[in-house]
């Protein structure tokens, strides 16, 4: 194919001040919906209920760092809700049966990694298309988890098993994780060789291939990590809770998703960062329980979180085209 | 681009296929009535006067042969079904003759439901027990069902009552209704803001029973104010969610009503890790399992529910009775084994009064 | 563009052998001789007839899905809309009190409404069309329960079944009304001008833009016909449910994208075909029913279907690769 000599659109400029960052779009949104907010009801700024927030999105946020990399390798990820199930399922089990928590929670960390190389190996080796790979992956650990559970919840838990319940230094653990898994994933994917390497096969495998990176090896490793990232969600989400829900995460991928591309991840690969993520996840949990302070009828809710996330997107979209 | 010789042939088979299925369909297909909304005519004449329920077309004797029973639950892989499921297994073993199994989605989808439905008139079961994902949706599928001769019973979750034989009723909703409200007010006394958490704004038991209960409360506790309805849809995270943000957004709420197995335990578990247990009260319907922790800690004083087993047990019973001949319209007694006598109402089963869960009798009940 | 020759050589029935459709051709054949082994009462007319009532939605669906995933797109918002248009049809005839053919226009109105924002914001606002959706499924989703008040809307007259439980000579309505479709489809996608515009946007949009393909019309067309067939299919499933429910449909999205990429669509855009979404659709369908008439339960199933999806396309991918 011979590229076309008329006039191209020019490159994108990347700009590097803050101010016109993806990130700057959505920590705008958040500070003017928090104090909209609390105009109407003070309350809202309440730190417990900013942490509550946070703690509410954390294993979200987790888990939508796995999903960066995956979408910026140029990816997706559904069975994430699925994975998040089955993880949760195997923490508690253990934890259950007396195997020392850690071991718990190492174990379900672990096992998400083992899903996300199933799913890796076969995007990578058998090439398959990420999107088929991870569907048929739902289908699978959903079936099998009822197979196995039959929807009985876990409970009697020992109660070293609630990490999520605790704090340290006055902030909720779940809060802690999200920070600095949030934090490595950034530091590792801007730094790193790997971690740029991502961003190269996902912006250009053919190029990223001459430049000597091996594509098929990046995107095993972000499914792997990716699943290694679901199980220490899953781990957060189990904690959390008095008993555990057996067939949970389902319509967790969609949240995961929604707050990845909301923080400006580019589903065609290449571009986003992991704290446009966290900090998309941030934004959507926020505006739902900012409706709930507002009052806005249960049955409007749906339709009011929708259309701001959609302001949020347009925006950064205006935003964008004035750039060019 | 390049251009696929085959899909032309493709639809050309297709179709030709059109052309051949035309010719060759049995004439069964044919007689369908094309729209099976009318209610089953009744067959005899002796029909009580008034009855409405649905009658099943040509129905091959079945007194004393081996059925065939599948069980169609509103979604698989939640322990309220599970627990319905071991009560039919249980029943099916002691009368011994019949083939069970329950199967249905594994979420609560009308559609996957009808889906699953339609399959088993197609596998030509005897029985289908079905709870209700959608009282409407589901009739024409079990009304095609009744034009097959195949019996139909609800338990749980009816569907309009031309469109299965008999409901094994757990509870009515008045009694729900009023047992909630009563629970509610022992604990936070009649001049009280609370708010509920339900499962799906469509969820139709759940909205029913908002019904009455806001009904009775009306007529006995005037002062009782609903502050707001939040929805869980099965959910254990949202649930705890929307009773955070009900928590913080009407500091006055005295109580929390979790109107679902999934919607209770969420809302109790919002409450005891805000450090609230004791000062707001968590009423609600789950099974004794999900709420167990809740309920010896005390956190719950006690969970309002029928026995889902005895409710399994008795849509078999009741089926078999059926297909005996037992139970036929105007009779007004059920024998269903370990649960004796129950009362027939109409085309409604009676399972009895609702029970209630507390922390002297939860350990006796294991679903 | 490959040279077409004329005769029909042996050669070339292997060629067509290894086409994606070939290929998924043969599953389905194998998986329908499997099947058929297994239970009497699969291979029936009877039962294959009754499979095309429940799969009519999702197929109507996968059509436009089909197209908009070639050009490069996709559209999440199907199922809400789809439960939006049900949700305006229950609502504008029984608390509006419009007579029903109105209520259907309205109902069919409301999908293409919905798509053609849709298409608005993804051609001419340009946002990504995985945004612009997933930002429209919950505003959707969200229509129909403001809208309904989560209430639904029931007894329609008799006539009004014929749509969803009818049938024409032995064959039920909406598969009529499917196939005219489905031909209508392949024939737009591979005999027109407009699908070789679909096709060239999904393969290179910035090309295909330089050769004066009016890429903002035609994907504002995609996703408004996508649109419009959500609104058919509210009617359809209205019509067969006999109600209305704001949680219509829900997570339908995922079975419709299945069926497409089964299909041997890529998702990247650029190549795929009608005959080999409704060739996926089709094994997903009867393997369900299948499966669960041999008597295999509804969970082993999800797992089987999930394990076929992975396989059929390794498979696809294998025979076309030698």
């Amino acid at each position: 194919m011979s590229t076309p000599a008329a006039p191209t659109l020019p490159p994108l400029p990347r700009p590097r001040r803050w101010v016109v960052q993806q990130e700057s779009v959505l920590v705008a949104a958040i500070l003017a919906l928090t104090l909209c907010v609390s105009l109407v009801n003070p309350d809202f700024l309440n730190t417990s209920n900013l942490l509550d927030i946070a703690v509410n999105t954390a294993y979200i946020a987790v888990a939508a760092a796995g999903m960066t990399m995956v979408i910026v390798s140029g990816n997706i990820d559904i069975s994430v809700g699925s994975m998040l199930g089955v993880c949760a399922t195997i923490a508690g089990e253990l934890a259950r049966n007396d195997v020392p928590v850690p071991l718990a929670f190492a174990a379900a960390v672990i096992a998400g990694g083992i899903m996300g190389a199933v799913n890796g190996a076969l995007v990578a080796y058998a090439r398959i298309p990420a999107i088929v790979v991870t569907l048929g992956m739902l289908s699978i650990l959903r079936g099998g988890l009822i197979l196995v559970t039959q929807g009985r919840w876990i409970e009697s838990l020992p109660q070293a098993f609630f990490f999520s319940q605790r704090s340290t230094l006055g902030i909720p653990n779940p809060v802690w994780v999200m920070v600095i898994v949030a934090l490595l994933v950034w530091f590792f994917m801007r730094y790193h060789r790997l971690g740029r390497a991502i961003y190269a096969v996902g912006g250009n495998a053919e190029a990223a291939r001459l430049a000597g990176i091996n594509p098929r090896q990046v995107h095993f490793f972000v499914f792997v990590v990716n699943g290694l990232l679901v199980g220490l969600a899953a781990v957060l989400y189990a904690s959390k809770f008095t008993a555990i829900q057996s067939n949970a995460g389902q319509g967790f991928e969609l949240a995961v998703i929604s707050g990845t591309v909301v923080g400006g991840v580019s589903i065609l690969g290449g571009t986003g960062t992991v704290l446009g993520a966290v900090l998309g996840s941030l934004l959507i949990s926020q505006i739902g329980t900012a409706a709930v302070f507002l009052k806005v009828s249960p049955f409007w809710l749906q339709a009011v979180q929708g259309g701001l996330i959609l302001l949020t997107v347009l925006v950064d979209v205006l935003r964008r085209r004035r750039m060019t | 681009m390049k251009r696929n010789p085959l899909n032309r042939s493709f639809v050309v088979l297709a179709l030709s296929s059109l052309v051949i299925a035309a010719c060759a369909a049995p004439p069964p297909a044919a007689q369908q009535p094309a729209a099976p909304a009318q209610p089953a005519a009744p067959a005899e004449s002796q029909l009580p006067a008034g009855w409405k329920a649905g009658i099943p077309k040509n129905a091959p004797d079945r007194k004393g042969k081996k059925l065939v029973i599948r069980d169609v639950p509103k979604l698989i892989g939640i322990g309220y079904f599970a627990a319905t499921t071991k009560g039919m297994e249980q029943a099916a073993a002691e009368l011994g003759n019949i083939d069970f199994k329950t199967d249905a989605p594994t979420e609560a989808k009308i559609e996957k439901q009808i889906e699953f439905i339609d399959n088993f008139i197609t596998q030509g079961v005897d029985v289908i027990l079905f709870a209700a994902n959608d009282p409407v949706a589901i009739a024409p599928v079990l009304k095609k069902a009744l034009d097959q001769g195949i019996l139909v019973i609800g338990y749980d979750a009816d569907a309009q009552e031309d469109a299965r034989q008999f409901f094994v009723n757990q509870a009515t909703f008045e009694a729900i209704g009023a047992a909630l409200i009563e629970d509610m007010v022992s604990q936070t006394g009649p001049d009280a803001e609370v708010a509920i958490v339900t499962s799906s704004l469509t969820a139709p038991n759940q909205n029913r029973w908002i019904e009455e209960m806001k009904k009775y409360a009306a007529a006995k506790y005037p002062n009782l104010k609903f502050v707001v309805t939040l929805p869980s849809e099965e959910d254990q995270q949202l649930a705890f969610k929307a009773t955070q943000d009900i928590m913080k957004t009407y500091p006055n709420v005295k109580g929390v009503f979790g109107l679902s197995s999934v919607a209770f335990p969420g809302a109790a578990d919002a409450v005891k890790q805000a450090g609230k247990c004791g000062q707001i009260a968590v009423v609600g319907l789950s099974t004794p399992n999900q709420m167990r922790p809740f309920v010896k800690e005390g956190c719950v004083k006690s969970v309002v529910l029928w026995n889902p087993i005895d409710l399994g047990y008795a849509a078999v019973y009741a089926a078999r009775a059926v297909a005996d001949g037992e139970l036929k319209p105007g009779a007004t007694t059920l024998k269903a084994g370990r649960l004796g006598e129950l009362q027939v109402r109409g085309s409604e089963i009676l399972l009895g009064p609702p029970f209630i869960f507390t922390k002297d009798n939860i350990d006796k009940f294991d679903f | 563009m490959t040279a077409r020759t004329p005769t029909l050589s042996p050669a070339r029935h292997v060629r067509v052998l290894r086409t994606q459709e070939g290929v998924l051709f043969i599953i389905l054949l194998v998986i329908i001789v499997v099947l058929s082994l297994l239970s009497d009462r699969f291979l029936t007319a009877n039962n294959l007839l009754n499979q095309t009532r429940l799969l009519t939605e999702t197929a109507l669906l996968a059509l436009p899905m089909t197209l908009i995933i070639i050009g490069g797109g996709i559209d999440l918002s199907v199922g809400s809309t789809l439960a939006w248009s049900a949700v305006m049809l229950g609502f504008s005839w029984q608390l509006l009190g419009l007579p029903l053919p109105l209520a259907v226009l309205v109902c069919l109105l409301t999908g293409l409404l919905g798509g053609a924002v849709n298409g608005y914001l993804i051609a001419y606002v340009r946002v990504p069309p995985l945004i612009a959706t997933l930002a429209t499924l919950a505003i959707y989703r969200g229509f129909s329960f403001g809208i309904s008040q989560a209430r639904s809307a029931r007894g329609f007259p008799e006539e009004f079944a014929f749509w969803g439980q009818g049938q024409i000579g032995p064959f039920p309505t909406q598969f009529v009304v499917l196939v005219v479709l489905i031909v209508a489809a392949h024939l737009l996608l591979s005999r027109t001008g407009f699908g070789r515009w679909v096709y060239a946007i999904g393969n290179n949009e910035v090309a295909a833009r330089y050769s004066g393909i009016p890429v903002e019309r035609v994907k504002f067309t995609l996703y408004a016909l996508s649109g419009l067939m959500a609104g058919l299919a509210a009617f359809i499933f209205t019509s067969r449910v006999t109600t209305t429910r704001a949680d219509a449909a829900t997570g339908l999205e995922l079975d419709v994208i299945a069926a497409v990429v089964l299909g041997g669509t890529s998702i990247f855009g650029g190549s795929g075909s009608v005959v080999g979404t409704m060739l996926g659709l089709a094994i997903i369908t009867l393997l369900r029913n299948g499966l669960l008439l041999t008597g295999v339960k509804g969970d082993a199933t999800f797992m089987v279907i999930g394990v076929v999806l992975i396989i059929a396309v390794l498979i696809n991918d294998l025979v076309r690769k030698r």
